[in-house]
């Protein structure tokens, strides 16, 4: 059960080398929102966003390395978030 | 292990078990939680498509440095509240540095909460509060406040439900009145938390930069 | 089954059951023991059913008259708002899943508990604080938006309570996904060995299906309820339009999850009569692989519907069009499920004691209520019968003629389990037969009523409808009567009733193993399972004569 545990500084260097990530993510949305370029603007903020929540999902919360059943349980959430989209913006944007 | 009690709960006859289950039940909670921000983020969603030109009026009227500054205090929770949820699966060995992440992160939420504060404070003086008065002409422009409150707000009372469970994880710990090796209050703890710092990255982008490109 | 049995002279068993463990009132308010969970529920929906039962009885005694007699028009939208909220919410969501599935979930799968028996307990609490929320706004004068709450009249024009009862939903809510967490877990980690996915029995399936729907779906019920929560009592322009905001965005939300929502309440129906047939034809059940796959479509499939009760809210037509295409998918894995209880009975030995009568009572009110939703899904029709009769008389043949139905013949079932009494059967069988007939007295004529184009939620009626109401209000009053009876016999039962035996229906699952009442830890042994369920004959032959083998043979101390 000892081999393979992590020093202190391995759990250091792998989070903060996540947070600095995520950090300059924030960085590139909030310098990306200056830059006109119409709609394409509004959807770098989103993907920065989604890239962002993937990296904690995945590193932080340890989705990468979790048992399937853990993974199927995130992303059904996800899926009818995104059908709830799909179906209400079927109706609004077609008006 | 001291006086640390090993948590063994009916109906489970496996720590192993109860913790796995722990875990799987967390996340199910969490795609609930999913559709619940879905749902809202939907409502924000439909309401800008019907009024691009004011959310973007709107958006403009937000604090950018409250917000960016709030946001990387929420990216730095996660990181001092994963480190003490992997610290954790160690045990004993890293006892301190779990107990001294724990706190960081409750500080860090307290530091959310006071910057926010702040920030409301100076969106009463600015009239952006819906309703008679109201600063800014376009209809829309209040639909996007009036969404703004709420939403924040809605997450701010979760940011507040993850404090007081992080404060009681760090005065149990710090009692040992728990044990922090495997702990599975410990583990569904960090992933809630981490679904409130989620929850703020998407509406990060959302509040706060519509409308500054023009 | 020796005649002492039946006879119930049976020893005392060797330790006591989860009733009679613990007697004090303390001990029941704070059990984390799902059995008696499964009771408090049992309790508090007796409660909510008869209040909203009495709601109802005004409205129909009030539509007598086409012009009516005793009611103001206020009274009445208060009445029909308060009947559909307090059956929809307090009675039908947590009917089956929360008192039958309670109780039966862990027993099933060999388990000596739910995964997590505090959060099942906080669950009732959350549901007795909710009730009082939604009593309140009752007693403080109701609430007249009906069930649905629409925009913008809820959220800006209503001067009633709406607040109190959108809480009191918006809470009932948190006990509903906390169940459904729950009940996720538990059947994912507590199976006993050998309980394999495909050796659970359908109910076990049908509480699974339910539970994902209802941990998904109501969050969206709870924000579409903040938001007009919001709006009402901090001036929050959500859905204003003259503010900006889009009431029929309201109608997306809400029907997200109310269209889910009745999938909530119809599955777990459709699990307790796929334990009943099988036991009553004394066969295997027909297709069981295919009984699965149907369960879980419709759970997913049941997400994408919801616009069908929008096609005339403005709604574009092409949504309209996507959301009709899916409401007809949607019907087949139902109708394989019909298929598959009726091909069950093929070669059977049926008998027809009550569980039976009300699990056929079932089979044909619903795919009568499932049939007229078709007529609903498609768009021309629909533009006719909205908001008419037609969708009320829909609606409860499969509310009232499947879940409730489903409900007592459950209740029935599982009762010499429950509670180690039998009831008497023939007041059983009196009041199936009396509630099969009262409700079709009640609510056929609503389909010709709705058809000839009476609308709903009106006060009063143009005078050529009167004959359907007066047949309908009639026939309310032998469905009450039908609904008093077992509540008077189910009773009595309690105190008269012989003892009941293990497995008095000679049923396979693993609860007709352990005693009746059971243990509080559900087995005095570990269940270990090596069959398939609905083992009631060898492969080859029709219908079982002998008794069953039943799934858990083995002793593992």
């Amino acid at each position: 059960m000892n081999e393979n545990r992590p020093t202190a500084g391995r759990l250091w260097r792998k989070n903060i080398a996540i947070w600095g990530a995520l950090l300059a993510l924030l960085l590139l949305s909030l310098s990306l929102a200056y830059v006109p370029m119409g709609r394409l603007t509004t959807a770098a903020g989103i993907v920065i966003a989604a890239t962002k929540s993937a990296l904690v999902l995945l590193l932080f919360m340890e989705l990468a390395t979790s048992k399937s059943l853990i993974r199927l349980a995130a992303i059904s959430g996800l899926v009818f978030v995104a059908a709830m989209f799909a179906l209400t913006l079927s109706d609004v944007l077609t008006r | 292990m001291s006086d640390e009690s090993a948590v063994l709960r009916e109906p489970w006859l496996d720590f192993d078990r109860q913790r796995e289950a722990a875990k799987f039940g967390i996340w199910v909670f969490l795609g609930s939680e999913a559709l619940f921000f879905g749902a809202l983020l939907m409502t924000y969603t439909v309401c800008r498509v019907e009024h691009p030109e004011a959310f973007a009026a709107a958006g403009r009227e937000t604090n950018i440095w409250y917000g960016t500054i709030n946001t990387a205090v929420l990216l730095t929770s996660s990181l001092s509240m994963a480190m003490a949820s992997q610290a954790a699966e160690s045990g004993m060995r890293f006892r301190r540095l779990v107990l001294g992440c724990l706190l960081a992160t409750v500080l860090l939420g307290l530091a959310f909460i006071v910057i926010k504060g702040f920030e409301y404070k100076e969106d009463i003086d600015k009239h952006l509060v819906p309703g008679a008065g109201f600063a800014l002409p376009q209809a829309g422009a209040q639909l996007f406040y009036g969404l703004y409150w709420l939403v924040t707000g809605v997450h701010a009372v979760h940011l507040s439900i993850g404090m007081v469970l992080v404060s009681r994880l760090f005065w149990m710990f710090y009692q040992r009145k728990l044990r922090i090796s495997e702990n599975p209050e410990l583990e569904v703890t960090a992933l809630y938390w981490h679904l409130v710092d989620i929850v703020w990255i998407f509406l990060y982008p959302l509040i706060y930069l519509p409308g500054r490109a023009s | 089954m020796t005649d002492a049995l039946l006879a119930g002279e049976l020893p005392l068993p060797p330790r006591p059951d989860y009733l009679r463990h613990g007697s004090t009132i303390a001990s029941w308010l704070t059990t984390t023991d799902h059995k008696r969970i499964a009771i408090l529920y049992a309790v508090t929906i007796t409660f909510f059913f008869f209040l909203g039962g009495a709601a109802i009885t005004a409205v129909r005694l009030e539509l007598f008259q086409p012009n009516g007699w005793f009611l103001t028009s206020d009274s009445y939208n208060k009445l029909f708002s308060f009947h559909g909220i307090v059956m929809v919410w307090f009675f039908l969501v947590p009917s089956i899943p929360n008192t039958l599935g309670n109780f039966l979930l862990p027993l099933m799968i060999g388990a000596p508990d739910v995964a997590f028996p505090r959060l099942n307990l906080f669950s009732w609490y959350l549901t007795l604080a909710a009730g009082a929320l939604t009593v309140y706004a009752l007693l403080a004068g109701g609430v007249d938006t009906g069930w649905t709450f629409y925009t913008p009249y809820s959220s800006m024009f209503s001067n009633t309570h709406v607040f109190a009862a959108a809480a009191g939903v918006f809470v009932v809510g948190f006990a509903s996904i906390a169940t459904g967490v729950n009940f996720i877990a538990t059947t994912h980690m507590l199976r006993a060995p050998g309980m394999t996915w495909f050796r659970l029995p359908l109910f076990v399936w049908a509480i699974y299906a339910t539970s994902l729907i209802m941990v998904l779906a109501t969050p969206v019920l709870a924000i579409s309820l903040l938001l007009v929560i919001a709006e009402r009592w901090l001036g929050l322009p959500i859905f204003d339009p003259s503010r900006g905001g889009d009431p029929v965005l309201f109608q997306h939300l809400f029907w997200f999850y109310s269209h889910p929502a009745v999938y909530i309440m119809v599955l777990p129906a459709m699990g307790v009569v796929s334990e009943i047939i099988p036991c009553f034809a004394r066969r295997r059940i027909f297709g069981y692989d295919f009984m699965v796959y149907a369960m879980l479509a419709i759970s997913g499939i049941g997400f994408f519907v919801w616009g069908h009760h929008m096609f005339v809210s403005g709604q574009s037509a092409l949504a309209s069009l996507v959301f009709s295409f899916l409401s007809f998918i949607i019907a087949v894995p139902s109708a394989i499920k019909v298929f598959n209880w009726t091909a069950s009975l093929y070669r059977g030995q049926i008998s027809f004691e009550s569980p039976m009568l009300y699990a056929l009572g079932f089979v044909g009110l619903f795919t009568t209520g499932g049939l007229s939703g078709l007529f609903l899904a498609s768009i021309p029709v629909d533009i006719h019968v909205t908001d008419t009769y037609f969708v009320v008389a829909h609606f409860h043949y499969i509310m009232v003629g499947g879940s409730v139905s489903a409900f007592f013949a459950g209740l029935h079932f599982w009762w010499p389990k429950a509670t180690g009494k039998l009831y008497p059967e023939s007041w059983a069988k009196f009041a199936a037969i009396l509630m099969y007939s009262g409700f079709n007295m009640t609510f056929l004529p609503q389909f010709f009523a709705g058809y000839l184009g009476m609308p709903r939620r009106y006060h009063t009626y143009p005078a050529e409808f009167q004959i359907y109401n007066v047949m309908s209000s009639a026939g309310a009053a032998v469905l009450a009567v039908a609904y008093l009876l077992p509540l008077g016999y189910l009773t009595w039962s309690l105190f008269y009733g012989g003892r009941a035996g293990n497995n008095p229906w000679e049923a396979t699952g693993l609860e007709w193993t352990t005693t009746s009442p059971p243990p509080p830890k559900n087995f005095d042994w570990q269940p270990r399972v090596d069959r398939e369920p609905y083992d009631y004959h060898a492969e080859g032959l029709s219908a079982g004569t002998d008794r069953p083998e039943v799934q858990n043979v083995r002793e593992i101390q």
